[in-house]
Parts: C-alpha cells; sequence; structure tokens
C-alpha cells in the first residue's frame, strides 16, 4: 500500500466548525431585503379535474404581493429527462388535473408567511373528484382509473435486462425456488426540508436562487426549461444542506414557484415546505413487489435468476425509472449469474411521487435476493458464507452486456466476516446472525439531462501566498465531499489540507459538474480534482525545475509543502517559494489548473463498484415480536479509503438508514393519504437505537479511482435488511418476506409458526 | 429476418422482441392493435408482469411471428 501524506489519514470535516458552532448557513437562514414568503395550496383530493380556481379573494388580502395558478406558468412539463421527453410528465402546478393529495395548485407569495398561510384558505377551487387507485397491481387492471389519460393500465415505464438463456437452465437445474417479497416505501427525512430563496433582478432579467440541492447544475437548466430563459441568467446556489438522500436531485416545486413569484412580485421570495409537506409532497423510496426465482446446482453454484418487479410509481415519473433499472441491475449483484433475466413495470397510482432513495433500488433487490440465496443454501445443507463464496465476482469478471468489474474484494469481505461471526461463539436463545452481501455503483454513467454520458469538472487556482481555492459544482449535503475532494486536492499538490479551500456548489463559479447522486463524488468529482490539481502542479514544476535542475522535470514531485527530486530527495525547495516566482515570473499570470472525468468504455452503469458483507446480530423477543439489534459487522471494499473518519460516519449513517428501512420505517395510506406524516409518528430510529457497530475494511486498489478509491455509504444502505431478515430466521425460524419487519408481523409470523407445528 | 411493428413499425430481430417492445408501449393504439388480434393486451400484461417465465411475450410472440416477419 502506498503512504500518502494526507489520504488514509482519519480527517475531521473542513466544514465541521462552522457546522457544530451555528455559523454555516443553510437555505432556510437566509433573509434578503423585501423578500417576501411563499406557501403553496396543495389538492386534497388524490385525483380530480380542475374546474376553476378563483384566487381573487386572496390577491385582495393585505400583504399579499402575488399569485399563481398551473395558468400562470407555460405549461411546460419539468423532470430531469430533457434527453427522453416523453418521461416528463410533471407540471410545476396542476393545469387541468390533480393526481395525488399534496399536489400543487397554486401559490401565494406575501410579506409573511401567516398571510400568505391565510391567503391560501381564500383561493376557491372548483374540483370534479375522479376514481383514484392505490394499488400498483389494481391501477394495471382494465378497469382501473388512468391517472395519466394517455397511458394504458397506468404503466408508466417498462425495463427488461437479459442474458444467457434462462428458461433452459431452469430445466437442468438441480434445485429451483420461488419467493415473492414486498418492500415498503420510505421517506428520505432529511433534517433540512425543502426550500428555496430565489431573487430576480428586473433589470438585468437575471434570476439568483439559493436553494436546497443535491444538483445546482440540473437546478439551472431545468429552471431554464420551465421559465424559458437563458440557462447562463439563472444562478443556483447550494448553501449547506442538512440532508438530501436522493430527495433532492432535479428540481421541485419549491425552486419553481419561489423564481416564478419573484419573477412576478420583482421581490426576492422564500419557499419553506412544513414538515408535512416534506413526508407527504416530496419523493419516496419505490415501494415494489418483487418476484425472485433462483435456479442452483446441488453444490449451490447458481445457474439462473429470474426477477420481476412491479413498482408503485405514484403519480408522477420522477427518477421512479431509473430506480426500476437498477434494481433489476442490482438483482444480479454480487454475483456471477450465468443466466439472467428482468422484467420491471413501474405503475402509476394516485399516491405522492416514488423516485430514488439513497440506494437507487438496491436495498430492494438485496433484501429480496439476499434472503432467497439464504433459503436456497438451506435447503441444500450449504453454509451461507460458502454458498456466497462460490458465487461470488471476483475482479475482472464482466457481467454480460452491463459492466466489467475491475476491482472486487468481496471474497476478502466474506473471508472477514466469517471471522466476525466465529468471534461471537455460542448464541443465546433467540438470537442469530444474518449476513448479507452487496455491490453498488461508485458514479452513473448514465445522464438524463443533456449529454448522453456522465461528467465531472473542477477547477483550482493558486494565489501568490500559495493559498489553493478549489471551485467545483460537486454538492457537500452532509456526506463529506467538500472535505474528501479537499484532500485528494492536497495530496496532488503536496500541500496540506489547511491550504485548500473549498468553493463547491454554485454555478455563477464553478464548472459543471451533475452533482452528489449515484454515489459518484469521490470517483467522478475526486478524479476532476485530482487532475486539476496536477495540472496546476506542472505549471509550478516549470519554476521548480529551474531552481532544482532535475534531469527531467517527472523527476520532481511534492510532498509536505516542498517540491523535491525524488532521485535526490534532500534537494528541495519550499511549495511557496515556486508558487512566488509562477506568479511573478510569468507577468502575474494566475495559475489554473483544470480537470475533468468522464468514464470511456466503462459499460452502461458504473466505471467501478463498491462491494461489501454485512452481518446482523439480531435477538428477537417472542412475546411481543420485537427484534432487538445487538451488534452489525460491516466489511466494505471501497478501494483507497479517503478519509477513515468521513467514511466511519457515512457507513454507521448508513446502517441506521438501512436498518430503519429494514425494522420500523413505512408509509402506510388510507385513500391516498399518507397516515404518519410527522417525526413523531414516522418510525426513525434514534440514536438510543444504534447498536454496537464494527466496521473493517478490505485493502484493494480500483484503477478507474482517485488514488484508488470507490464510493462507500450508498452502497452500505443495501444488505442490512436481507441481513435483518437473515438473522430472524436464524435466530426464530421465520421467513420475512415482506418489510418493514415490525414486531407485529414478526408476533404473526411466529404464531402462525407454532400453529403449524402443532 | 426482421419483424417490424404493425402500428410505429420500429424493427425489431425477433417476435419477442418486438411483444417486448408493442407491450412496453403502454399507448392506445399499440394496445388497441394486441386488443383487435383477439387477444388481451392487460390479460398478457398482468400475466407476463406476475407470473415467471415469458408466457405473455411468447403469446403476443406467437401473433406477431406470422404477422409482422419481413424476410430481409
Amino acid at each position: 500500500m502506498t503512504e500518502y501524506s494526507i489520504i488514509g489519514k482519519p480527517t475531521r470535516n473542513v466544514d465541521g466548525p462552522e457546522k457544530v458552532t451555528g455559523r454555516a448557513q443553510y437555505t432556510f437562514d437566509m433573509t434578503l431585503p423585501g423578500m417576501l414568503y411563499a406557501k403553496i395550496l396543495r389538492s386534497f383530493y388524490p385525483h380530480a379535474k380542475i374546474l376553476n380556481i378563483d384566487t381573487s379573494q386572496a390577491e385582495k388580502l393585505p400583504g399579499v404581493k402575488g399569485v399563481i395558478t398551473g395558468k400562470d406558468t407555460l405549461g411546460i412539463n419539468f423532470g430531469v429527462w430533457r434527453r427522453f421527453p416523453e418521461l416528463k410528465d410533471e407540471q410545476p402546478l396542476a393545469i387541468d388535473k390533480v393526481r395525488y393529495i399534496g399536489d400543487p395548485v397554486a401559490a401565494v407569495a406575501a410579506t409573511d408567511e401567516y398571510i400568505a398561510e391565510e391567503a391560501l384558505d381564500l383561493i376557491e377551487v372548483e374540483y370534479e373528484p375522479l376514481p383514484a387507485v392505490f394499488d400498483p397491481l389494481e391501477a394495471m387492471q382494465d378497469d382501473a382509473p388512468l391517472v395519466h389519460d394517455s397511458v394504458e393500465n397506468n404503466i408508466s415505464v417498462t425495463r427488461h435486462i437479459e442474458w444467457g438463456d434462462v428458461d433452459e437452465a431452469f430445466k437442468n437445474a438441480d434445485y429451483i425456488r420461488e419467493d415473492r417479497y414486498t418492500v415498503p416505501p420510505q421517506s428520505h427525512t432529511p433534517l433540512e426540508v425543502h426550500n428555496t430563496l430565489a431573487s430576480f433582478d428586473n433589470s438585468s432579467g437575471r434570476l439568483t436562487v439559493w436553494t436546497s440541492t443535491q444538483t445546482p447544475y440540473y437546478v439551472q437548466l431545468m429552471l431554464a426549461d420551465t421559465l424559458e430563459m437563458r440557462e447562463g441568467n439563472i444562478r443556483i446556489i447550494k448553501p449547506h444542506v442538512g440532508g438530501g438522500f436522493g430527495g433532492k436531485i432535479g428540481i421541485f416545486t419549491n425552486d419553481y414557484v419561489a423564481a416564478r413569484l419573484s419573477m412576478k412580485t420583482g421581490r426576492p421570495v422564500k419557499l419553506v415546505y412544513s414538515r408535512e409537506e416534506e413526508f407527504t409532497c416530496t419523493w419516496r423510496r419505490t415501494p415494489m413487489y418483487y418476484n425472485v426465482k433462483m435456479g442452483a446446482k446441488k453444490d449451490g453454484t447458481i445457474v439462473a435468476k429470474e426477477v420481476k418487479v412491479i413498482t408503485d410509481g405514484g403519480a408522477y415519473h420522477g427518477l421512479g425509472a431509473t430506480t426500476l433499472y437498477l434494481t433489476g441491475f442490482f438483482s444480479a449483484f454480487p454475483y456471477k449469474i450465468p443466466n439472467y433475466r428482468f422484467d420491471g413495470y413501474r405503475v402509476y397510482t394516485n399516491k405522492s411521487i416514488a423516485a430514488s432513495m439513497r440506494g437507487f433500488g438496491g436495498p430492494q433487490a438485496v433484501f429480496t435476493g439476499e434472503q432467497s440465496l439464504d433459503m436456497i443454501a438451506h435447503d441444500l445443507g450449504i453454509d451461507p458464507i460458502e454458498i456466497r463464496r462460490r458465487n461470488a465476482m471476483t475482479p475482472h469478471y464482466v457481467v454480460p452486456g452491463q459492466a466489467t468489474i475491475e476491482s472486487c474484494g468481496l471474497l476478502e469481505c466474506l473471508d472477514e466476516i466469517e471471522k466476525s461471526i466465529k468471534k461471537r461463539g455460542k448464541l443465546p436463545k433467540d438470537r442469530g446472525i444474518g449476513i448479507a452481501a452487496y455491490g453498488y455503483m461508485s458514479g452513473g454513467i448514465f445522464n438524463w439531462i443533456d449529454t448522453p454520458y456522465a461528467f465531472s469538472s473542477a477547477m483550482i487556482r493558486i494565489s501568490v501566498d500559495g493559498m489553493v481555492d478549489l471551485y467545483t459544482q460537486a454538492a457537500e449535503i452532509g456526506q463529506g465531499s467538500n472535505t474528501t475532494l479537499a484532500m485528494i486536492c492536497a495530496e496532488e499538490l503536496g500541500v496540506h489540507l489547511e491550504d485548500i479551500r473549498v468553493h463547491s456548489g454554485d454555478t455563477g463559479t464553478s464548472s459543471s459538474d451533475l452533482g452528489a447522486w449515484g454515489s459518484r463524488t469521490t470517483l467522478m468529482m475526486g478524479n476532476a480534482v485530482k487532475m486539476a490539481a496536477a495540472d496546476a502542479k506542472r505549471q509550478l514544476f516549470e519554476f521548480a525545475a529551474a531552481r532544482l535542475a532535475p534531469n527531467i522535470v517527472y523527476n520532481l514531485d511534492a510532498r509536505d509543502r516542498r517540491i523535491f527530486n525524488k532521485i535526490r530527495p534532500e534537494r528541495s525547495v519550499s511549495y511557496y517559494d515556486v508558487v512566488k516566482d509562477a506568479i511573478r515570473g510569468k507577468e502575474g499570470q494566475v495559475i489554473i489548473g483544470r480537470g475533468h472525468y468522464t468514464p470511456h468504455e466503462k459499460g452502461m452503469i458504473s466505471p467501478a463498484y463498491s462491494f461489501g458483507v454485512q452481518s446482523a446480530e439480531v435477538e428477537v423477543d417472542r412475546e411481543t415480536g420485537k427484534a432487538k439489534i445487538i451488534k452489525v459487522t460491516t466489511v466494505h471494499d471501497c478501494g483507497q479509503v479517503i478519509n477513515p473518519l468521513g467514511l466511519r460516519g457515512q457507513l454507521e449513517g448508513s446502517i441506521m438508514m438501512a436498518a430503519g428501512y429494514g425494522f420500523t420505517e413505512d408509509m402506510p395510506t388510507d385513500e391516498g393519504k399518507v397516515l404518519n406524516p410527522s417525526l413523531a409518528d414516522y418510525k426513525l430510529l434514534r440514536y438510543i437505537d444504534m447498536p454496537d457497530t464494527e466496521v473493517l475494511g478490505i485493502n484493494t486498489y480500483e484503477p478507474e479511482g482517485p488514488f484508488g478509491a470507490k464510493e462507500a455509504g450508498e452502497g452500505l444502505t443495501c444488505p442490512t435488511a436481507g441481513a435483518l431478515g437473515n438473522a430472524i430466521y436464524n435466530a426464530v425460524g421465520i421467513r420475512m418476506k415482506d418489510a418493514p419487519l415490525t414486531p407485529e408481523r414478526i408476533l404473526k409470523a411466529l404464531k402462525e409458526k407454532e400453529k403449524s407445528e402443532k | 429476418m426482421s419483424y417490424h411493428c404493425p402500428v410505429c413499425h420500429k424493427v425489431s430481430d425477433g417476435a419477442k422482441d418486438l411483444a417486448r417492445h408493442m407491450m412496453g408501449q403502454t399507448d392506445k393504439v399499440h394496445k388497441d392493435w394486441i386488443n383487435s388480434k383477439g387477444l388481451s393486451f392487460s390479460q398478457l400484461l398482468i400475466m407476463q408482469a406476475t407470473s415467471f417465465g415469458d408466457k405473455g411475450y411468447d403469446t403476443l410472440a406467437e401473433l406477431l411471428e406470422k404477422e409482422t416477419k419481413v424476410e430481409d
């Protein structure tokens, strides 16, 4: 392993001090002179025609400065699908029809929030209620109401992945099993709700928007589309963000409405969602009916897998089409499956949009696939770790037609998890350990918005005192990307971390990046930053060479604020002196390094994949059905770890989020109305529920990653629910195929098992 | 040998591919064509989506094999 001076050392977040002292500024904290406050009127019907909207009384209310409805929009649908306009099915404000409880209908800007709320009550909307449908299996029937009139049987998207000959392979399998699962929705529940401050300057025709987003670039492009403005006249600034988790990709009604009202009133407008709106009117993790058929040889070698998925898509697409594809893709991970077929169907229902959430279809795939594999292992009398060993992906494996796996430490992860399980020894009664393995992308190659490929770009500027300004549109949303990128920059340039100043998430100052989604930032933006730093370093080396007189400039290297000759390292010169030489020696020309990255010939999904195995130890109370997580051990392969401290935070956060998905979080509805839209009723795990966690890393080197790094943190939302399901089986002998694995469900299954054994 | 969609003329390599395309469009014209041939679009779709195997696509592919094959 290479010894780095900064990479691989536990490092506190560069923005930590301002966050913990309260100096960090979020969109919510911001005010501008003359600012107005906006609120949105939303449908209380799950499905209805809009016959008429009368805003006249609202407009007369003192303090109200602007009211808009669907007629005030340009009627342009929004969505990230610029390249696939048929998937843009959502209007900023409903014009003719509402399709879920919470669909936005009108908006008001007033001098304070209370007046804006009061004005909403004065807007009269005449609806004609329509029959609604809430379950995808019902929505597919011929007699179901159509959520979108042009879409027959409410099938919004279909996806298909296939290789080999699945039917032939099943005929020759020694053992086949079929299992049906259901996986629930989940709310992102970011600490910071969706909120936006927009300011339109009438004199210049320029719009500035501060918003809580994962994708400033997408917001810029999509606002340009829906407002018919030039992209360059829109500046998006992402202040500190209190979590996104896949729920803040692209633009949302808050962005559009704040911008539109600012344009109408000529004043800045701020719009902050309530927590109830956050639960009911933003995206949720996609719930699915998941059918898995697997065939294996007697020795446990998988010969075929077939997966059929029907998703409850909600009223509009969001990013649901991608979730559908990715769940099919990740259902083939992390094993060598010679024959595979996936058919996915996304179905419209009259509920809020089901789209992307951390894991992007992966958690659903792993919850189901890992339990099916454990059942095969059990039925064939094979150890669950051994069956995974026999089928595990290995380096350079090619997923037919889809991807090439370069680095892969899955086998090593299995070895380590086996050792850690053995250390636990004999477990008490009603306690069991279950495992689940996963593989996950390090950035999506796909791009929905303007080019067929993903890209990242970065720029650095070195000032005369040696301070390095790093400009990137990468979105720090609490995952630590500013720190990771600063570390990569500092390592490459050979300076200290405190020499780096990160400027991120501003379309007005940074070159383009697609934002924080699909675990792309460390690998994709990390490569761009490394390239930018290398570019600047080369410019410094021209001047360092003059001082050090190496045989060739490639003999120079930089570390710890010194530039030195690798052949004779005692010969060195101060980085600061070289910077001064470079700037003053070139007539004041500024040192700028430019970098970019786009994957070349890396398949359809990602240039690299992380892998890992997780074990969960669970104790079940047979009286109450409550399952307590005692310990979670994670062995992961994320290539070279950039920041071990940041990694640990990401992994522990993943475990909490994924354990909540497996055990407690759900969004039950009644006639389309979410029944638990508050932090009191939506069952998040709290810090007191956090189990004992152990995190172990496997050293691999990913050639595509900066310094060999891959993603960490999103992939680990995939295995926990599956590991918990397997643990419960090993504890008390019941197989739970419907998540979340609540005490009620566990108790019911225990009673059914007891009955069947009598 | 190729198979031409009778509705939008998209060309597929095989009858099953064409079946997948037609059932994946979910627009009225594709659905109406399938229904006009004595099959039920909805039943084929639900069969395909909820049961293992390719029964839905295979049933439609059998029809398309006869009606849409074009010698190149």
